[in-house]
């Protein structure tokens, strides 16, 4: 029989990845797939939970999440193409254009 | 005991293409990776009896998100040079690894302490799509117009945000 636990324990390794993603790579692509890594992980606990209490509320708010994932990935991919015609790169390092100090 | 197989394959699918995302070099490999992610955690959905949201996710993240995310790097015709060297990695992986172990601690030892029950999949109709509609018109139905107005600001704000801009000339004149 499967557990809540267990459940619960993919869905914490599935966030966990996601904030090692972002915390450990400098491709911004990657920490794009990363956030919505990060998105999974929470709606799988939510879907969890609603079955755990037979609730339908949960599942509700993971279609809302799933609905911001989407306007998330136009606006997220949009600024991705307007940053790499400009410099040419994907590093993060390469765009610190609003950070006060010295230029990097 | 057909359920717990099923479990425990798509459970170790969605974590390796994650492991497999955050690790690959080439943006091509850690979207499949990605890919999978989704399907599995589609399989997840549907062994958890919310067959509505199997279908979201399934058309909505493996469908839609995932072929953008492919297009745009097909379209950027990323270089080797183009991606950014990444010496650190490994052990910057370790520090975040660190970071994220007393949360998980935290979570996991809370969720244990909760009384067990059975989450097998269920008959009738919970998770379909009447119920899940029904509960979505009727007790969600100021954020369900928020989502809306967002998704048309996101796609106002990425079609300016990707058009063509104007020369610097005609600046001063607006």
């Amino acid at each position: 029989m499967i557990s809540l636990s267990s459940y619960a324990f993919v869905s914490m390794m599935l966030f966990s990845i996601g904030v090692i993603g972002v915390i450990a790579r400098k491709n911004i692509f990657v920490i794009y797939m990363s956030i919505e890594l990060m998105l999974n992980g929470i709606t799988l606990f939510l879907v969890t939970f609603a079955r755990y209490h037979f609730n339908l509320d949960a599942q509700v708010m993971t279609v809302l999440i799933i609905a911001i994932a989407a306007a998330e990935a136009a606006i997220f991919l949009s600024v991705i193409i307007l940053l790499f015609r400009s410099k040419k790169s994907l590093d993060t390092d390469v765009f610190t254009t609003l950070t006060q100090g010295e230029k990097s | 005991m057909m359920t717990d197989i099923v479990f425990v394959a798509l459970s170790i699918f969605a974590i390796a293409g994650a492991i497999v995302m955050i690790l690959s070099k080439s943006p091509i490999y850690s979207a499949l990776g990605l890919l999978i992610t989704m399907l599995s955690i589609g399989g997840l959905f549907a062994l958890l009896s919310a067959s509505f949201l199997f279908m979201v996710q399934i058309i909505v993240y493996a469908g839609a998100i995932m072929t953008l995310i492919l297009f745009i790097l097909m379209f950027l015709n990323i270089k080797e040079e183009d991606l950014p060297k990444e010496p650190k990695k490994y052990s910057l992986v370790a520090l975040g690894i660190l970071l994220v172990l007393p949360l998980n601690i935290l979570v996991l030892k809370a969720v244990s302490n909760l009384p067990e029950k059975d989450l097998n999949i269920v008959d009738g109709n919970f998770g379909d799509i009447k119920p899940v509609g029904m509960a979505l018109y009727n007790n969600w139905l100021v954020s369900f117009e928020l989502i809306s107005i967002l998704l048309l600001v996101a796609l106002v704000g990425s079609i300016v945000l990707a058009k063509k801009r104007k020369p610097k000339e005609n600046k001063g004149e607006q």
